[in-house]
């Protein structure tokens, strides 16, 4: 018997998360750039003229246009009105539709953030899977080493130094920038070294887990050879945990992109935000918050149909 | 004169220095059957261990080990897992947690087939069937083990662990936690192997099984032989008062407990209905419980009697009909005692603490609950440990003292002594009968042995499928 009852009711939870979110974010990082010292104005004048050719002259222009005259609450109110409209407003910098410049941006970093994921699965499971099977033996304390290290270097430090040395140094790869796909080399092994710091340890205690079950032991004396055993049983098992654990891994993905697209001048969604935070552009700040808000929710929901996938308990019931 | 199928000769087990098995030594021929019998903890379950070659890290074996005529104690763990299977099938002691959880039933019996009988998949797929058609399985192919019940489970692990038909089988206690009827079955199932000419080796602490299986018998106590002989024989007229105890704890060979005036209602329930999803459990089910009153409820596995118990307590409501707690009994003068202690007990914390707490909430003086606890025959220094590192009957009498902390005047018991090998549970049981007696406590034992019921109890009540 299959039951789609609880598919269901969790497409609509995430559905109602997604509104949720998109409230919550707006209204605070509205508030949060209100609560930033300076005139705006002449923050957003400067951003589209140029230091050099502003003026209080230029600001109140542009105090005018906006509407940042309006009380704050008004100001709100029609980001959440357009909001509601599907209307993600101006840029206003560029002027440029918000909308437009996320959908490029986006498509940017998602490819950074799949290709950081990947690299991260391709470190993590095989070490992972090595170390888990000799719990304590001297590759899994020499991992667990590696991995501390790893974790406790923040993402931008781990980018500069590996800009140095691959980049600077033996000149392998280039520093920055996004011509060819070689570019995507650095930023991706950054954003995976982090995530597989975790994540290959999360591998390491789930296959360790599932080797020391009655199940897996059940395995062998029935006649199963130890390799026949990992494949058919233990993999499966342990990659319930790890599923879940990339889905709570995701808000490091997200932090990730930001800095690390920051560092390497990736031309993606957090690359943007910090642009727009420092030149004020309310509507571009309010609009990638949104859509890492929301890809944080769709992420979250492929983890789960892929635990539905894997996981046959949470299909039938008898 | 029959080939030996498993020769043993001072097979002896340690963990360090210490001793904890043997020597032991015999010869085992094709077409026999040897059972190992003796309470939990007489290192039973080692014996099977060393012969196979799966003893936990820590423990390592000494002596000579012949399977079919091959020495193999020599032999290194890779080679010795080669015979798994194929020269000799291990039925598990668990069989619940010996099945993946992820894969359907059938398909865990098929790859047995598939990949150690060595059958084409086609050929795998009817055997498969064919196995299910005959262990009485059918409908249950495609389960996950999670909705399996303890009997089916056993019958699929059994399916799995014979595929190939090795020609020696090793059961480690095949009838733990299984109901009279679904106990039958299995030992059926393990008898025809001598009588097909193979080796049967059996681990129980059931002198009834035991009984049924025939063939030769080595009882054992802390590691050590205590006699053998002829089954039949050693059972009959055993030589050591060790195996006499072991007689004497079958339920069939207790006294009758001298049933007990009773006092005032203290819980009545009427025409209660119980139902699990779209499936009516129990129909029109009426009791009335009287102090000092001793109880006993029977039944098939799930016909709904740890459902019963949660609405006797007050935990689940009944669909139908209602459950009546006198005024003196307050909501926490009903308590639980469960069937498997130590999923009772929080893991990591301390035994002395977990009391500490219900006594401090009940605002009981700890004296009081050392008092229960020596009653009991529970050491103070026990409750210095885990609950995984104290036996399953001391936990259960640990179990017992935290119950009576919070005053009960109703004891609900949810096969509480299942688990425990038998004199254990005759402790056990004649224990809660005593502390209920001195203190006026009604008891409600849930059980799946008739005899016991009939024999602990003043009246039993036998619930029967309803087949909705």
């Amino acid at each position: 018997m299959i039951r789609s009852s609880g598919l269901w009711s969790a497409l609509a939870g995430r559905a109602s998360q997604a509104v949720l979110v998109a409230v919550v974010v707006g209204v605070v990082s509205f508030s949060m750039m209100q609560a930033l010292p300076g005139d705006s104005a002449y923050r957003i004048a400067a951003g589209r003229y140029g230091y050099d050719m502003m003026d209080a002259a230029s600001a109140d222009v542009v105090r005018t246009e906006l509407g940042l005259d309006k009380p704050t609450s008004v100001q709100l109110a029609n980001w959440l009105g357009s909001l509601a409209r599907l209307d993600l407003g101006k840029s206003a910098v560029t002027g440029n539709a918000v909308a437009d410049e996320l959908k490029v941006q986006l498509g940017h970093s998602l490819l950074l953030a799949g290709a950081g994921i990947l690299v991260s699965l391709i470190i993590a499971v095989p070490i992972g899977i090595a170390a888990g099977l000799r719990p304590g033996g001297a590759l899994d304390r020499i991992t667990l080493g590696a991995s501390i290290v790893l974790r406790a270097v923040p993402a931008f430090a781990l980018g500069v130094l590996l800009m140095l040395a691959l980049a600077v140094h033996i000149k392998l790869l280039p520093v920055a920038g996004f011509q060819s796909p070689k570019h995507l080399i650095l930023p991706a092994l950054t954003l995976g070294l982090g995530l597989a710091a975790v994540s290959s340890r999360v591998v390491r205690d789930a296959v360790s887990e599932a080797m020391a079950a009655d199940w897996q032991l059940f395995s062998r004396t029935k006649g199963l050879s130890s390799g026949q055993t990992l494949r058919r049983h233990v993999l499966r098992n342990a990659t319930l945990p790890v599923i879940a654990y990339i889905g709570v891994q995701l808000a490091y993905v997200i932090e990730g992109v930001v800095i690390v697209e920051s560092v390497f001048a990736w031309p993606g969604i957090g690359h943007a935000l910090v642009h727009a935070i420092f030149g004020r552009d309310v509507a571009m700040v309010q609009g990638t918050a949104l859509a890492l808000g929301l890809t944080y929710v769709v992420l979250n929901l492929i983890i789960d149909l892929c635990c539905h996938g894997i996981d046959p308990r949470r299909r039938s019931i008898t | 004169m029959s080939p030996v199928s498993i020769a043993v000769e001072a097979l002896s087990v340690f963990a360090g220095t210490k001793q904890l098995l043997g020597p032991i030594t015999f010869n085992l021929a094709a077409g026999r059957a040897l059972v190992i019998m003796g309470e939990t903890g007489a290192g039973k379950s080692l014996l099977a261990q060393a012969i196979l070659g799966t003893l936990p890290a820590g423990l390592h074996a000494s002596g000579l080990i012949h399977l079919n005529g091959q020495r193999i104690d020599q032999l290194s763990p890779e080679e010795r897992s080669s015979f798994w299977g194929r020269d000799v099938s291990i039925l598990p002691q668990e069989p619940w947690l010996a099945l993946d959880p992820l894969m359907q039933a059938s398909r865990q019996v098929n790859e047995a087939h598939h990949l150690v009988a060595g059958l084409g998949s086609r050929a795998a797929s009817v055997a498969t069937r064919n196995d299910f058609t005959t262990l009485d399985l059918n409908g249950a192919e495609r389960r996950l083990p999670g909705a399996l019940s303890g009997g089916m489970a056993q019958r699929v692990a059994f399916a799995a662990a014979t595929a190939a038909d090795a020609p020696v089988l090793i059961a480690d206690e095949p009838t733990k936690g299984l109901d009279a009827e679904r106990s039958t079955k299995i030992i059926h199932l393990l008898a025809k192997k001598p009588d097909q000419g193979g080796t049967l080796l059996a681990i129980t602490h059931e002198a009834s099984v035991a009984r049924r299986l025939g063939g030769d018998i080595m009882v054992l106590k802390s590691g050590k032989l205590v006699e053998s002989g002829h089954t039949e024989k050693v059972l009959k007229n055993p030589a050591a008062d060790y195996t006499q105890q072991l007689l004497d704890a079958e339920p069939q060979a207790w006294p009758k407990q001298p049933a007990t005036p009773c006092g005032d209602i203290l819980l009545s329930a009427e025409n209660l209905c119980i139902w699990r999803g779209k499936k009516c459990l129990l129909e029109d089910f009426s009791l009335k419980l009287h102090a000092n009153e001793r109880i006993a409820i029977s039944g098939p596995s799930g016909v709904g009697k740890t459902s019963l118990l949660d609405v006797l307590a007050g935990i689940r409501a009944p669909r139908q009909g209602q459950v009546k707690r006198m005024r003196s009994v307050a909501a926490t003068g009903i308590q639980k005692l469960y069937q498997d202690p130590p999923a009772a007990f929080p893991g990591k914390v301390l035994l002395g603490k977990s009391l500490r707490d219900v006594a401090r909430l009940h605002g009981v003086d700890w004296a009081v609950v050392t008092e229960y606890l020596s009653h009991l025959g529970i050491h103070p220094s026990l409750l210095e440990r885990r609950p995984d590192s104290v036996s399953g009957g001391e936990l259960q009498r640990i179990s017992i003292a935290r119950a009576l902390t919070a005053n009960p005047l109703v004891l609900l018991a949810d096969e509480p002594t299942s688990r425990l090998d038998p004199i254990t549970q005759r402790e056990t049981l004649a224990m809660i009968a005593d502390i209920a007696t001195e203190r006026g406590i009604a008891i409600v034992l849930v059980t799946h042995d008739l005899v016991i019921a009939d024999r602990w109890a003043d009246s039993h009540y036998q619930l029967q499928n309803t087949g909705a």
